[in-house]
């Protein structure tokens, strides 16, 4: 085995901050060999993030740094800041996890991607644009003599991922840090790029550290992986034989949790004869109004119109567990919405099951994507939980404290943490207050809005246990949306496959898994990054 | 092209505001106290005189006429008559925009320039001397009644120290500006706080957001990243604030023109008040409006042309 | 990413305690300063405010009994000063009252409306937008005439737009965040919504403005004072007071100079607790 190019020892890094120091690393070490590509995965608060900014020296003001990290004899730690410009983007470049934020939204972006080229190798304007449409051409956009010019807020968030990449590929360095790349894209966006990524990979000879905390998608390029945890290493090996045989507790509690290796729900029990709770027909809402010509000439063109869910017709059936699986702008948060309430139906109708109609209670809750918007800061659980309770008089009120005690139990909530307030909790418990409060009116049916996609994948596995054992002991109807197939497969019977606003595939969870029919879904599955060595 | 039609768009939004504008101008004279006709001709008019003003401004007809009145009036230039002056309210004002544009834009200048100087040194340096003595400044500046530093510097340069004149406007280009260079100090040292806070404020912000880092990540030169990442973003951010200093220096023009007895639209305001000479009231709060519009407008179109988000 | 923002909370956390910055501790010690000059002005103030002496004409500061000089007319500026404190502090806080309640108000109801509620409010911001806003008061205080309560007036008439644009550009955010969405999901009724969980949140803006507003009010006040159009003579309010020194500027400049130094000092208050708590209250959303 050749010297490392990279290597990193005994980091440990902590930031000076007014509430003290907090430790962000503790003691990572890791080498990184020529032409490989190493993986780091880990979930929030792991350090990984840190480790990978400190490899260029990027990190803030109040950042305290200890240990080694040595690129090609040089202590990066040690360097001044001159050297460290000399370091960065030439001899390791990054790219970023969100291509949003992550460029300049006022500069074009072949201007963008030749920045680097033109400081460190002095090239002509002229020629650095001819050489950014290269770059363009290479990272496989579309059109490259077009896009050269375009502003980022014109490009989707694939391209301007790529676009970073050419930007970070301009300066030519032997190592590329990539730090979660593909968790802000869509599934079939994020194959593309990882593809792009091992292509790469091989043409330039890259030394590649890919960071996640998806082990899918280390797998699908890394040969080795290490495993943080609290800023520590707690594991580090050959990708295949750390996923096959765990030797950390917590390696194995991360496998486990990944969705796609949870065996698919066997329908729990048969759909109640009762019949459909839930009936949509030809359902389509949609958004803005195409203006008249009067309306046009005084006031502009305004937003064009735009038909989020188109001709949708399914039928919900009592205590079923039903996943609705599609991308950004698949149309499926919309309809969540439509089943609620929230969003108006343009055409078609939604026919809710007579006894759902009485009563002024709400039977059909939902849960939302973002734990901390779902509650209002300024209320703790406790208030946030007796509201409902007291609005509707649901109980008698000197009842309300010992109901909002059992509805914390019902989600497993500590009920010391009655008095606390949202930014006082963390993401996982505060997406339980939010599950409790929607079960407190006792509806019939939930409707979860992708709600565990802000989590971390352990946490995310509570969750989704928690609402199995609600809908099990409640017999509550489920309709789960998401974008990650692996999540509906753990919890639905059945599953409606959306993409552009239609229903382009409806069935049982299994079958459609074994034997997709539509192309859209053939494609879907195919891009979930697929963790071989854990497969059968 | 879609910028042309937003900057149609634009123009057309002005139009219900600018309605809106005739409509307060002309609820202010209807609130008047005591008979309009007697305070346009004095208390012994002949009747003949008094049915001519009366027919001429549509003073027996129902309101809504009147409106109507007025508002071909004000169109066509008449604009009514100043009591203190008995001279046209058009002219009068006219006469009185140069100097308070030029107090308005020099003031305007100097303080863009201080504010520049003093977020960019201030955010470099971020918690060191030079901010804190920036921040410091900007907290003091922002209580300073306008009327009182005038008269403080006017007391020390001009009559102490004897370098500028104490009032006036002067005659010629190089006069005017010797005349208003106090009263462009007092604007300055009243406006600038607010534009360095923000300005200091998104400096920071930008200094570290996730695009810096991510040119940092090339190895991009600090000095590069703020001229060409930092400050552009900065600034563009903070583009509509100028609209809003503007509108407020010619507010604050009202309080240093009396002070310094330059000869602009401020001093006639107040000297108005003061004598009660509605029409000219009425005529000068229309063309305060429209230099607000106006002021409003261009900073917009501004935005529209530089700010690639924007359409 | 949401995931980044995972707090590793035990149960055995205590939860945080609210720290004041010294931004704000200073500036509550120069307001609540002012205040106690304000109540105590009688025992603080050595003279009669009003009580003219001829013989004690234009003292310049420092001579025997008037710490900061006397006036053309023999009074004592440092008790004019003490005594001027009552006026120029209720103004500020008086002036703000009845924009801020207003403002508030129509940008919850606007903002959560929608519609030609929203549309008409709005247009009616535009067109006061088209005004400096001195002018708009100066204009009302012509019409009116001068004095103090009259400004209060003209401030309830124009003042109150800043706060309903803060309330209401916050309030159109909060409408389609999602706790606001699950209230209305579990049947709660429009104005139980805005009451609950509009109005404490989205006041926020308006609160750390108010602050600052009060500066501005003084300011603007004092300034109205100047020039004759707000407090009438022989009241003792520090605008006034620099008016009137105006004319001895050469021979008595501590006329004119100690009452803007005091308005410096009381605005100085006001800016530091509003700064302090505009840093608080961001740190906490």
């Amino acid at each position: 085995m050749s010297d490392p190019v990279l290597s990193v020892e005994r980091l440990a890094v902590w930031f000076d901050t007014p509430w003290g120091e907090v430790p962000a690393v503790r003691d990572v070490s890791l080498a990184l060999q020529p032409a490989e590509a190493l993986g780091i995965v880990g979930e929030s608060g792991s350090g990984k993030t840190v480790t990978c900014r400190s490899i260029l020296g990027l990190l803030p003001a109040n950042a305290r740094v200890a240990g080694r990290i040595t690129v090609e004899d040089a202590d990066v730690v040690q360097l001044s800041r001159r050297e460290l410009e000399g370091l960065r983007g030439r001899r390791i470049g990054m790219i970023f996890q969100n291509p949003s934020s992550y460029l300049d939204p006022v500069m074009r972006v072949g201007e963008q991607i030749a920045e680097g080229m033109r400081h460190h190798f002095d090239v002509p304007r002229r020629d650095a644009r001819a050489s950014s449409i290269d770059l363009l051409r290479h990272v496989r956009i579309a059109d490259p003599e077009g896009r050269v010019d375009d502003y980022p807020h014109q490009l989707s968030g694939g391209m301007k991922q790529r676009v970073m990449i050419a930007g970070a590929l301009a300066c030519r360095p032997r190592i590329l840090i990539a730090d979660e790349p593909t968790t802000a894209l869509d599934v079939t966006v994020q194959a593309r790029i990882l593809e792009l990524l091992r292509a790469l990979r091989r043409e330039e000879r890259l030394s590649l550290i890919l960071v996640s905390h998806d082990l899918g998608v280390i797998a699908s390029i890394c040969e080795r992986v290490i495993v943080m945890k609290d800023g520590r290493v707690v594991e580090e090996g050959r990708t295949e034989e750390v996923l096959r045989r765990p030797s950390h507790p917590y390696t194995r509690d991360l496998i486990g949790a990944n969705p796609s290796l949870v065996p698919a729900a066997e329908p729990s029990r048969p759909a109640s004869r009762s019949g459909q709770l839930i009936s949509i027909e030809g359902l389509s809402v949609t958004f803005g109004r195409r203006r008249g010509r009067l309306a046009r000439a005084l006031l502009g063109e305004g937003r064009p119109p735009v038909q989020a869910v188109r001709d949708v017709t399914l039928s919900v059936a009592e205590g079923e567990a039903l996943g609705i699986v599609g991308e950004s702008g698949s149309g499926k948060t919309t309809l969540g919405r439509a089943i609620t309430g929230l969003a108006a139906p343009s055409g078609g109708r939604i026919v809710l099951r007579n006894d759902l109609l009485t009563g002024r209670r709400p039977a059909i809750q939902m849960v939302f994507q973002d734990p901390y918007a779902s509650l209002d800061p300024r209320y703790a659980v406790g208030r946030a939980l007796a509201e409902p309770l007291r609005w509707h008089r649901l109980c008698p009120p000197d009842q309300v404290e010992a109901r909002v005690l059992e509805l914390m139990t019902a989600v497993e909530l500590p009920s010391i943490l009655r008095g606390r307030r949202p930014h006082e909790l963390s993401g996982g418990q505060c997406q339980r207050v939010a599950i409790a409060r929607a079960l407190a009116t006792e509806p019939r049916a939930l409707v979860a809005d992708e709600i565990t996609s802000s989590l971390d994948v352990t946490i995310q596995k509570q969750i989704l246990n928690l609402l199995r054992s609600l809908r099990e002991r409640l017999d509550l109807t489920i309709i789960l949306i998401s974008h990650d197939l692996g999540v509906v497969r753990s919890l639905c019977d059945r599953v409606a496959v959306m993409h552009e606003g239609r229903v382009v595939e409806l069935g049982g969870t299994a079958d459609i898994m074994r034997a997709p029919e539509d192309a859209y879904t053939r494609e879907l599955i195919a891009a979930v990054p697929r963790i071989p060595q854990l497969e059968p | 092209m879609r910028k042309t039609s937003l900057v149609l768009h634009r123009l057309w939004q002005m139009l219900p505001v600018l309605i809106g504008i005739s409509i307060v101008t002309f609820l202010l004279a209807q609130a008047i106290p005591g008979d309009p006709v007697r305070l346009i001709v004095g208390p012994r008019a002949p009747a003949s005189v008094i049915e001519s003003v009366r027919e001429r401004y549509g003073l027996d007809r129902p309101v809504l006429a009147q409106y109507f009145v007025y508002l071909g009036n004000v169109l066509q230039g008449d604009w009514g008559t100043s009591i203190a002056f008995r001279t046209p309210v058009l002219g009068l004002i006219l006469s009185r925009v140069p100097p308070t544009l030029y107090l308005v834009g020099g003031g305007l200048l100097l303080s863009a320039a201080v504010a520049l100087l003093l977020a960019i040194g201030a955010a470099l340096r971020q918690d060191r001397w030079v901010d804190q003595a920036v921040r410091l400044f900007s907290t003091v500046g922002l209580g300073l009644p306008a009327f009182w530093l005038g008269l403080v510097l006017s007391l020390v340069f001009a009559v102490r120290l004897g370098w500028f004149p104490a009032s006036g406007f002067g005659e010629g280009l190089v006069d005017h500006v010797r005349h208003l260079v106090l009263p462009w100090v007092t604007i300055a040292v009243v406006m600038a706080p607010i534009l360095v806070r923000n300005l200091r404020a998104t400096l920071i912000e930008k200094l570290q957001a996730d695009f810096v880092v991510a040119e940092r990540s090339k190895g991009l030169p600090e000095r590069s990243i703020f001229l060409r990442h930092v400050f552009p973003n900065s600034l563009l951010t903070n583009l509509h604030l100028l609209g809003v200093v503007a509108v407020y220096t010619l507010g604050i023009a009202i309080i240093i023109e009396p002070v310094f007895a330059v000869p602009g639209l401020g001093q006639l305001f107040i000297g108005s008040i003061v004598s009660r000479d509605y029409f000219v009231i009425q005529g000068l709060t229309t063309i305060f409006a429209i230099l607000t519009i106006g002021a409003t407008l261009v900073v917009d179109l501004l935005s529209l042309v530089v700010d690639p988000r924007v359409g | 990413m949401m995931a980044e923002r995972e707090i590793a909370v035990t149960v055995e956390v205590g939860r945080p305690r609210v720290r004041f910055s010294r931004l704000t501790v200073a500036g509550a010690v120069i307001v609540t300063a002012w205040v106690a000059v304000a109540m105590l002005a009688p025992l603080l103030a050595p003279y009669d405010p009003d009580a003219t002496d001829l013989r004690a004409f234009l003292q310049a500061p420092g001579s025997p009994g008037h710490l900061l000089g006397t006036d053309h007319l023999g009074r004592d500026v440092l008790s004019r000063i003490v005594y001027g404190t009552r006026i120029d502090l209720s103004m500020g806080v008086i002036g703000v009252m009845a924009p801020f309640l207003i403002g508030v108000a129509l940008g919850v109801v606007s903002g959560y409306s929608g519609g030609l509620v929203d549309t008409v409010l709005m247009r009616l911001v535009d067109v006061a937008l088209a005004f400096p806003f001195l002018v708009l008061v100066l204009a009302i205080v012509a019409i009116l005439g001068p004095g103090l309560t009259n400004y209060y007036v003209a401030l309830a008439i124009v003042a109150w737009v800043p706060y309903c644009r803060l309330v209401r550009a916050e309030t159109l955010v909060l409408k389609r965040s999602e706790f606001v969405e699950s209230a209305r999901l579990l049947g709660l009724s429009h104005v139980a919504i805005m009451r609950r969980h509009i109005l404490p949140n989205a006041i926020t803006p308006a609160a750390v403005f108010v602050v600052t507003d009060i500066v501005l009010t003084i300011l603007l006040g004092s300034g109205l004072s100047f020039f004759g159009l707000g407090a009438q003579p022989p009241t003792a309010e520090w605008g006034r007071m620099i008016a009137e020194g105006q004319n001895f500027l050469s021979q008595g400049w501590w006329i004119s100079v100690f009452p803007g130094i005091a308005l410096i000092l009381l605005t100085l208050g006001f800016s530091l607790l509003g700064d302090g708590l505009a840093k608080q209250l961001r740190v906490r959303a």
